[in-house]
């Protein structure tokens, strides 16, 4: 890779367990609050209650009629679009690109419907329509009356990451001067089954690169950034909020949900990312590592940290908000960019104890940073790598 | 967007059966057929895939990732590449629905046996880019890889990012594929959904639209500098039926891909394309599914290639947009693939000759 336009980032939604819009996840994670708790919306037979991240069931959300997921979509891009100051009238009709990061959001897994077509009946087609309705990319260009490309990502855990690095190529490319890029996924029944069958679900709130990890907790959410091309975001009223410098995508070719055992992926992922951003490793003020809480993610990717980083602070944030899945990647990245602003990253939660067998560990408390540009990575089932270099605002 | 992708090498996969060869001849003899059970659709057969990979390796590979290596397979044999390095080489898939069927067997494990039984491997293989991982996997590849899900505009939607990692030197070459296979399940919601919204009239027949299939297509794709064996795609675009678009050269010839029984009829637009015979459609020679824009682009890329001589069509329902004499396909400059999608939205492809 070669070193790349950087992409200015003007808008900002995010909305998770550790808050209903960004700036209520970042007071609540430089405060140290988080809500793991037994899922509230299903039920399951197993033992053991697993805790999850929901968000709360009375934060209203747009969308009516579709699928969480997309719900949650549309809610973080009305707030990424308005913190840009883009009159949605400005919007209509334009070529603004829209790519979005989903796992849950593009699966027709519907346990009613199914349970009654597998049993000999006729389900009500409704929940296929709903389903057919709710495509993330689509419905966030339906609801804004957009008329760019749309893409939906399907890329596991690594989905919101990649979203927004193959948005900012896009920018770069003029395939588009505006686009909404992130990810989102809601808590299901199925993923949540599905990660206890793998054993890689800690039965106690996620402790993310501590010695007693057990796995992760399931959450969920949405993020949304606003990528504009120079040209148009000087057209604004508003600076960048900060700038995507550079994108790096690779594949582990190892094994279908376990990482590389020597992170071969992740590292060839930062190294395209660094160098389509143009800085050096010096200029990395912090990781938003993926820090899952389980063995394998954590070992490995403290490996890589220490080899690629050394005596860069990291933290991970999903002991604020669970592993948001395809969402994950778009909520790190909009926390990278408010820590970007405030200076300062907050204590990676779930961390206490350190794992004698890590080469480094995250920041245990609130750490001041320097603002030049951070990193936010995503690990991925299929053993995809995303990595995301971000800039602070040029102001 | 203008863009100049070279076609080096082609891997279709689907009820007429594997490779170009096969996809051909189906055109010219309308040898594929759908099977009858358990309802009419065209099914594809992977067993070619042996010839490619250890048979232990596939042991728990599901029909949704052997289509989708088997095309794999096919593509880089077919460019000559099979053994070529791969450092710089990307992969790029699109799906329409992803592997339904593993995602039912999984519910299945927790219906049948409690949610403590739920299958692992169910679970870990009915993730979407699946089949993009095994892919990865069995190639080595270690490039960027990317699975795109946009239902029917999967395909022109996927083939912009490959497309655009080529343009921005990202990668050297595109292993651009797409898959889906056919699910009972959802086929039955599809239709439920078509009949509900369009209730036949009085004494018309049944099937009168094209039967569900399932296939995989992938293309090795370039940069144009080096020879291309099938021609160059010169532009992808996305975009909302109104106000003139989509533009379409005027001595195109435009294949229309039919997707009609698949959508609800509230959310699509009549098509826009020209009347026949500028205008074809080849769908009933792969069945309809999701991804089915791949499959037009190969037949584009063997015109390009050979001149494709003219299909005939299985399909009992009359053509409603019949296929042309070879002679036109022959002399039409460029070959436009048109899909249309939910909410009035199109993807085009178009490929030319004459790189």
């Amino acid at each position: 890779m070669t070193s790349a336009q950087p992409v200015p980032i003007t808008g900002l939604g995010c909305l998770c367990a550790a808050g209903p819009n960004l700036s209520a996840c970042m007071q609540n994670l430089f405060g140290g609050m988080r809500v793991p708790r037994p899922p509230s919306r299903f039920s399951t037979t197993h033992p053991v209650r697993f805790p999850v991240f929901e968000i709360m069931d009375d934060l209203p959300l747009p969308g009516a009629g579709l699928s969480r997921t997309c719900r949650l979509a549309l809610a973080a891009a009305h707030e990424a679009v308005l913190d840009a100051g883009l009159p949605p009238d400005l919007l209509r009709g334009q070529r603004v690109g829209v790519c979005i990061g989903t796992t849950v959001g593009c699966t027709f897994n519907n346990e009613e419907f199914y349970r009654d077509f597998r049993s000999g009946g006729s389900p009500a087609p409704e929940l296929v329509r709903r389903f057919l309705q709710s495509n993330p990319a689509s419905a966030i260009a339906r609801e804004f009356d957009l008329n760019g490309p749309c893409q939906t990502l399907v890329n596991a855990c690594s989905s919101g990451t990649d979203a927004i690095g193959i948005a900012a190529d896009w920018i770069r490319s003029g395939i588009c001067d505006i686009a909404i890029a992130g990810g989102a996924d809601e808590l299901s029944r199925v993923t949540y089954n599905g990660f206890i069958s793998l054993l890689i679900t800690d039965s106690a709130p996620c402790r993310p690169f501590d010695r007693d990890r057990k796995g992760l907790n399931l959450g969920e959410g949405a993020a949304m950034l606003v990528l504009e091309s120079a040209r148009s975001a000087s057209g604004g009223n508003r600076p960048p909020r900060a700038t995507v410098l550079g994108y790096g995508l690779a594949c582990d070719a190892h094994h279908l949900t376990a990482p590389h055992p020597d992170g071969a992926g992740l590292k060839r992922a930062m190294h395209d990312a660094l160098a389509q951003s143009g800085i050096d490793v010096g200029n990395i003020a912090f990781v938003n590592a993926h820090g899952t809480g389980t063995p394998d993610n954590d070992r490995v990717e403290s490996g890589v940290l220490a080899e690629m980083l050394p005596g860069v602070p990291f933290l991970s944030t999903k002991g604020y908000t669970g592993h948001t899945l395809g969402a994950a990647g778009a909520i790190e990245a909009a926390f990278t960019v408010a820590c970007l602003t405030a200076g300062r990253i907050p204590a990676s939660a779930g961390f206490v104890t350190q794992d004698p067998a890590l080469p480094v560990s995250p920041v245990r408390t609130v750490t001041a940073v320097r603002t030049r540009a951070a990193m936010s990575q995503s690990l991925a089932f299929g053993g995809n790598n995303g990595v995301l270099v971000i800039g602070g605002s040029p102001a | 967007m203008t863009m100049r992708l070279a076609i080096q090498g082609l891997g279709p996969v689907g009820g007429f059966g594997s490779g170009t060869a096969a996809l051909e001849r189906a055109l010219v003899t309308a040898a594929s057929c759908p099977h009858l059970t358990p309802v009419p659709s065209f099914s594809a057969d992977t067993a070619g895939l042996e010839a490619f990979v250890e048979r232990k390796t596939l042991r728990r590979m599901d029909h949704f990732s052997r289509m989708a290596m088997l095309g794999a397979f096919l593509a880089l044999e077919d460019a000559g590449r099979l053994t070529a390095g791969r450092e710089r080489l990307g992969l790029v898939l699109a799906s329409g629905y992803g592997a339904a069927r593993t995602t039912f067997a999984f519910l299945d494990s927790s219906m049948d046996h409690g949610d403590v039984c739920a299958s692992p491997t169910s679970f870990s293989t009915s993730v979407h880019n699946a089949a993009a991982a095994n892919i990865a996997i069995v190639l080595d590849l270690h490039g960027p890889t990317i699975t795109v899900s946009q239902f029917e505009l999967s395909v022109p939607s996927a083939l912009l990012t490959a497309g655009q990692w080529l343009t921005a030197g990202r990668v050297d070459a595109v292993l651009f594929g797409s898959v889906d296979e056919f699910c009972p399940v959802i086929e039955y919601g599809l239709q439920r959904l078509h009949a509900d919204q369009n209730p036949p009239p009085p004494q018309s027949s049944p099937g009168g639209t094209v039967p569900p299939g399932e296939g995989a297509v992938f293309f090795l794709l370039t940069r144009v500098g080096e020879e291309s064996r099938y021609g160059v795609i010169t532009d992808i675009r996305l975009g909302t039926v109104a106000n003139g678009e989509p533009r379409i050269a005027t001595d195109a010839v435009v294949v229309v891909n039919d997707q009609r029984g698949a959508m609800d009829a509230d959310t699509t637009a009549p098509v826009p394309a020209p009347a026949p015979p500028r205008a074809v459609s080849y769908t009933p020679v792969y069945g309809r599914l999701p991804v089915g824009p791949a499959f037009d682009m190969a037949i584009a890329a063997l015109a390009c290639r050979h001149g494709l001589t003219a299909a005939t069509r299985n399909h009992a329902e009359p053509a409603a947009h019949p296929i042309p004499p070879p002679s036109h396909l022959l002399n039409a400059p460029s070959i436009t693939c048109l899909v249309l999608g939910r909410d009035n939205t199109f993807g085009l492809i178009t490929s030319s000759g004459r790189g």
